[in-house]
């Protein structure tokens, strides 16, 4: 016992109180303001739901109070009945009102009738409740839903400087856990205070009529579930944090481990790999431990406490009813012909005194739980938060054909590190086929491109299409124009024929089967026994790295736009396929602007013009016979180190 | 329940057998933690009866575990009466969580956590699940208890799930999605929570609960057996009303966790993706297709909830006539004189005591389906073949000499032969290429020597022992294989340098990296070789990966060094330069190339040049150059006519 209230306090000490503290009401109002306004869809639904469960319980008041009195007062006291009771159970007023007490069959018929009428009261309203408990998860579902698609959005929409820094398993645990946080975010912070302080109104106010003193108790059983929070906010906070940071570790590793599993299986590294997922599964459990100890612990303490008021407020009603005292508001009782303390009364009282103090406990357990909302939570807002970098101007220009191409002017461009990648580029990709722009590894080829496509915007200078910076066109419009092929190959897990045709789901089987021979995978796939239907694994893993390249080819040729961004396309074919590639792209892109990055000259030989970069700048360029002729250049060089390949030496 | 079902839970329970004396030590608790509620509804008649409507207090009208606290205030006056009772509840309150006649005025300690609606967001509270059926400081302590016991059955149990995973054939991860394998891991495995401790303590816990029931009603009202016989019918009526609708529900709850599954999946491929999505402008198809696969993962758990308050309702219908007849047949007992108000209140009590308890164990089919259903997708995974030594597996000992394909085949599952009839030997020393056109099988051929393919026929020797008889460990230990797309964890560079032989010294990584050319650019980065390389290697460029992998290869300086197209990347420059190092690297060891660049097969010492399969020449590029039809000569030509 020791140990655990030790570990509370130990936390408290560790970090810094005051801030988490303040942090653990503010952050929770904060969150459920930004909550509100993905609510807006789905008001109607909830205002409905609350006012369903609204009207249940009031409808439920008087009828709990009459059975409890049928039973206690009448069956099992024999007290004669009141006018109302009588006529309610279809009994004789001569025998069963106007007497001094009941006759033991007339009590036995009272109790029959009573449960009969409990059996039919429930019968109608447990399928009503249940309905309103559906209704209820289906809203909190299809707000999670409308939170999960504005996430995924997000995440699409955020450039590549995010995503090379985030892991992926990480932002699925957002995507699923966390943001499943909101559903409950609405239920705990939003519907259970609505149902809890309602409820707890109505014993208030109930209580109140029979004796205002009591009423004032059930309102002070609010200082011990009080202070408990006042002491355990922070040290859950803090424990909910760390429990759901190693959770994410925990899901990023395995996703590694899973995505590495073959070089983690050449190298014999299986036995390490499990010995770091199980340190990280051991730390997971280990911060969850700790922080749910500490829930259990505070909801315990707010139960003894509210039922210590409870049980003080009984024995101070079962004085009351020994005494006979009369009920605070008598007239209002009259009519029922309860005016004074009895058993039935005094049941009646326990219980709803019962309810306030549990609506209380329901109150002060989600508040622990919202400390564990608040930060799965901010976890989201976390994405939502994050600007993308690159963002369509007010006053976008819309993208109507493509004449002259593209420009790079004076374009500078680093990375988050302080390498610049690219120095005062100046570059045409004109229409009218290939322009290549060769390089060793590293000069800043692939950086080239992503400023084409507008995953980044560059630093200084500008992309130009048709002679307008990319940064005043519309995106999507600049995205349709431009297709690329890459050299890591991204494919899906459905077939060839989706994968093809992913840009345009509605081309036809021969649209697919043109740009697979232009990209020169109709040969392998026509030879695979399901042809253009062979699904693929995860990313392709079922085809060779050749063979992806080319299905990436086909699927940017497929999308007919009128620039054609290649990088790298072909690395990994044979020297004859990639040759007659090339050869078929360059008569296709006659009419288009193509710019191929790469290092390999072979593919260089169908480009119209060559730009050689190195270190980030434009050293060179021309065609390959300016190049040549300037003699001892970069160009030149590298062609003399490849041509060093010939046949015969 | 089905056959299936039992299957699957039995093979859950062995799980727990390693645990089995902390088990019981939890069982002891959990009847520990319902004995006192025996106490728990005897203040509420001394109120009703003694203070309320003032009747005499005669002790030996009480049971024989109320009788001494009765005889102690009989014969005090109304208030010290009250107050002795208010304050054994507090203690009550304090000890056990438990003062009052009706199940609301208990306290169940839990830690459970507010959780989405669906099934995925649920599992991380059955991963954590700590309970007790006591409140108060018994409750605490139980609940830590059951909470630890309850985590190492999960870490336990999902070490050995991940551990399966690794221990799978390559080749299984073809077809497996990804976010497949994660979900099994994170969601999937705490089901085994809920099956355990559902098989294990519900039967144990909900029974003594009811036992403890009726034994205090046969104490009490000994008189009266009727009382305890319907305390007891609760048993029957709550396991079997709701039976008839197991089958329904474990179907729904399949369906649920596959959907959920399939969701985790999409956004895998979805984020892993961004650029492919991005640039071919599929955002808002790969959103809809998101939006479809969530929502239906929601519509399944929907479903599982409405089979279950249907089977909820029909339940409460027998349950309801049992209380209502047990109820009457008090209060008649009341009114005939022979039992007091104040009793009316204890069985009252003791008949919720028992109610709430069989409520458990009738929920108890539906929870063990869903808990089967997660379990069979975890057990499923865990029964597939895994990559395993041939019973007596001996130990390749150090490669001195030799490796030998002997007839080697192979042949995929879809049947295509992928090499066919390959027979050659290579000796440590030697720099063999292999080269071919696409899909010629010669990253398959190169498989099969580390054994991550089995051949379908023929065998490799190495040193004249078959690879198939030496253990995986002892074979592979010997091999080094860069993969043709190269996979860098998120980790420092050298610690994934270090990934193959963590007791590599700095010289040695040093090395490695100055051989495969890679020193430059680790030495230009501000925090060196302490750099994190971001997910997948994403901070370098494709090239600068290459040369981490063989560099990384390189650090576990094997005789055997496998590069599947290693320098496709590279600019000609480095990949001279790098081939050269090869050259220096590769003394004393045999390395294996596939390439398709000519500078890196004209310095192999032999070519292997395979088509379709088949090994269709041997030997060096001189010789195989000047054969007039060769088909290596074919090949160079097309390849230098592509040359500018």
């Amino acid at each position: 016992m020791s140990a655990a209230n030790g570990a509370p306090n130990a936390a408290t000490r560790d970090d810094p109180p005051s801030d988490e503290a303040r942090a653990s009401v503010r952050s929770v109002a904060r969150v459920l303001a930004r909550c509100l306004r993905l609510l807006a869809p789905l008001r109607n639904h909830l205002l409905l739901l609350c006012a369903g469960f609204a009207g249940l319980t009031l409808l439920l008041v008087p009828p709990s109070l009459l059975f409890l009195d049928l039973i206690w007062t009448r069956a099992l006291q024999g007290e004669p009945l009141p006018e109302l009771h009588a006529w309610l159970l279809r009994l004789d007023p001569a025998v069963s009102v106007h007497v001094d007490a009941l006759s033991a069959e007339l009590r036995r018929s009272v109790a029959r009738r009573t449960i009969a009428g409990a059996v039919g009261v429930t019968a109608l309203v447990a399928p009503a409740a249940m309905g309103l408990w559906y209704y209820q998860v289906w809203i909190l579902q299809r707000l999670n839903q409308l939170l999960r698609m504005e996430l995924i959005e997000r995440f699409q929409n955020l450039s590549l400087r995010f995503h090379s820094e985030a892991r992926v398993g990480d932002a699925i645990y957002r995507l699923t856990q966390d943001s499943a946080m909101v559903t409950s975010l609405v239920e705990v912070l939003l519907l259970t205070p609505a149902y809890t302080i309602g409820g707890y109104l109505l014993s208030v106010g109930l209580i109140a009529t029979v004796d205002p003193r009591m009423a004032l108790l059930l309102i002070a059983a609010w200082v011990p579930p009080l202070v408990a929070s006042l002491v355990f906010s922070t040290p859950m906070r803090v424990g909910f944090r760390a429990a759901r940071a190693a959770n994410a570790a925990l899901t990023a590793r395995i996703q590694e481990g899973v995505v590495g599993i073959r070089t983690l299986k050449a190298y014999g590294a299986e036995a390490r790999e499990q010995a770091v997922f199980e340190q990280a599964s051991r730390d997971a459990f280990a911060a969850a431990f700790s922080a749910r100890q500490r829930f259990a612990l505070y909801a315990i303490l707010i139960f003894a406490g509210v039922s210590t008021v409870l049980a003080a407020a009984a024995a101070w009603g079962a004085l009351e009813t020994s005494r006979e005292a009369e009920v605070f508001a008598v007239r209002l009782f009259a009519a029922t012909g309860l005016g004074a303390w009895n058993l039935g009364l005094f049941q009646w009282f326990r219980s709803r005194f019962g309810d306030g103090t549990n609506q209380l406990r329901r109150l002060f357990r989600t508040w622990g739980r919202a400390q564990d909302i608040s930060i799965g939570l901010a976890r989201v807002f976390e994405i939502l938060d994050l600007a993308p970098e690159v963002v369509d101007a007010p006053d976008a220009i819309a993208v109507d054909g493509v004449r002259h191409g593209l420009t790079f002017r004076s374009v500078g461009f680093q990375y988050q590190d302080d390498r610049p990648a690219l120095e005062s580029i100046h570059l045409e990709v004109p229409v009218g086929g290939i322009t290549a722009v060769v390089g060793p590894t590293g000069a800043g080829k692939s950086t080239l491109l992503a400023l084409a496509l507008r995953l980044f915007d560059p630093d200084r200078g500008a992309v130009e299409l048709d002679g307008v910076d990319l940064r005043r066109l519309r995106l999507t419009d600049l995205r349709r124009a431009v297709a690329i092929a890459l050299q890591e190959n991204l494919l899906f897990g459905t077939t060839i024929r989706e994968n093809i045709r992913y840009a345009v789901p509605d081309a036809s089987d021969e649209a697919v089967r043109a740009a697979a021979r232009i990209a020169c995978a109709d040969e392998f796939i026509e030879q695979l026994p399901l042809g253009y239907d062979t699904p693929l694994g995860e990313r392709g893993s079922k085809l060779s790295t050749g063979q992806r390249q080319r299905l990436s080819l086909a699927r940017a040729v497929l999308k007919d736009a009128p620039i054609l961004l290649l990088d790298e396309p072909t690395a990994s074919l044979d020297a004859d396929t990639e040759s007659r590639v090339f050869g078929q792209l360059a008569v296709w892109g006659r009419d288009r602007a193509i710019l191929l990055v790469t290092h390999r000259l072979s593919t260089v030989r169908h480009a119209q013009r060559i730009a050689v970069l190195h270190h980030g700048q434009l050293v060179e360029s021309g065609t390959h016979d300016d190049l040549m002729a300037l003699g001892d250049g970069a160009y030149w060089r590298l062609v003399r180190a490849d041509a060093s390949e010939g046949p015969e030496g | 329940m089905s056959d299936g079902a039992v299957q699957t839970l039995s093979r859950a329970l062995r799980f727990v057998a390693p645990l089995r004396g902390r088990v019981l030590v939890k069982m002891a608790l959990l009847v520990a933690s319902v004995l006192p509620l025996v106490l728990v509804p005897w203040p509420g008649k001394i109120v009703i009866d003694h203070v309320i409507e003032g009747l005499p207090l005669d002790p030996a009208t009480y049971p024989f575990f109320v009788r001494p606290f009765a005889a102690w205030i009989a014969g005090g006056s109304v208030v010290e009466i009250l107050l002795w009772t208010l304050a054994v509840q507090l203690v009550l309150l304090a000890s056990v969580g438990a003062f009052g006649a009706s199940g609301r005025e208990r306290d169940e300690a839990d830690a459970w956590l507010a959780g989405g609606h669906d099934t995925q967001t649920r599992t991380e509270n059955e991963a954590n699940a700590g309970f007790s059926l006591a409140g108060g400081v018994l409750g605490f302590l139980d609940l830590r208890y059951t909470m630890r016991l309850t985590q190492d059955l999960n870490h336990h149990f999902r070490s050995v799930l991940f551990q399966r995973l690794q221990a799978l054939p390559m080749r299984t991860f073809d077809d497996e999605r990804i976010g497949d394998a994660v979900y099994r891991v994170m969601i999937d495995t705490p089901s085994i929570t809920t099956a355990c401790w559902r098989i294990l303590l519900t039967p144990i816990g909900a029974p003594a609960a009811i036992g403890i029931a009726a034994a205090a009603l046969y104490f009490g009202y000994g008189e009266h057996p009727a009382l305890m016989w319907a305390a007891l019918g609760a048993l029957p009526i709550a396991l079997f009303a709701t039976l008839p609708f197991a089958g329904a529900l474990r179907r729904r709850s399949v369906d649920s966790r596959e959907a959920g599954a399939l969701t985790t999946s999409t956004a895998e491929e979805g984020l892993s993706q961004v650029l492919a999505v991005q640039s071919l402008g599929g955002g808002a198809r790969e959103r809809g297709r998101f939006d479809r696969d969530s929502w239906r993962g929601f519509g399944a758990y929907r479903a599982v909830l409405r089979t279950g308050m249907a089977a909820f309702l029909l339940g409460l219908l027998p349950g309801g006539l049992l209380a209502s007849w047990a109820f009457l047949y008090t209060i008649d007992l009341v009114i005939a004189g022979t039992l007091s108000r104040g009793d009316f209140l204890v069985v009252f009590a003791y008949f919720t005591q028992a109610a709430f308890a069989a409520l458990s164990l009738g929920t108890l089919w539906f929870e063990l389906q869903g808990a089967a259903a997660g379990l069979s997708r975890v057990f499923r995974l865990l029964d597939l073949p895994s990559e395993a030594d041939v019973a007596g597996a001996g130990t390749l000992a150090p490669i001195l000499g030799e490796v030998r394909y002997e007839h080697v085949s192979y042949r995929h599952g879809d049947g295509t032969l992928a090499v066919d009839g390959v027979s050659f030997s290579a000796r440590l020393g030697e720099l063999v290429a292999l080269v071919g056109p696409a899909g010629a099988g010669k990253t398959t051929l190169a498989h099969l020597l580390p054994r991550y393919l089995e051949p379908s026929a023929g065998c490799v020797r190495i040193d004249g022992v078959d690879t198939a008889s030496v253990s995986l460990a002892s074979l592979r230990g010997q091999v080094s294989y860069v993969f043709q797309e190269t996979w860098l964890f998120d980790g420092s560079i050298e610690e994934n340098l270090r990934l193959g032989a963590p007791d590599a010294s700095a010289e040695q990584l040093a090395r490695a990296l100055r051989l495969a050319r890679a020193e430059e650019f680790v030495t230009q980065l501000p925090q060196g070789l302490a750099t994190r390389v971001g997910r997948g290697g994403s901070q370098f460029s494709v090239g600068q990966r290459q040369r981490l992998a063989i560099a990384r290869a390189l650090v576990r300086d094997t005789p055997i060094l496998i590069l599947d197209e290693p320098t496709s990347a590279l600019d000609p420059e480095t990949e001279q330069a790098l081939v050269g190092s090869l050259r220096e690297a590769g003394r004393g060891r045999l390395v294996l190339v596939i390439a398709h660049r000519l500078s890196t097969i004209r310095s192999a010492d032999r070519i292997l040049f395979l088509e379709s399969g088949r090994l269709l020449e041997e030997g060096t590029h001189a010789e195989l150059a000047a054969r007039p039809a060769g088909a290596y000569r074919r090949f160079l030509e097309l390849a230098h006519r592509a040359v500018p």
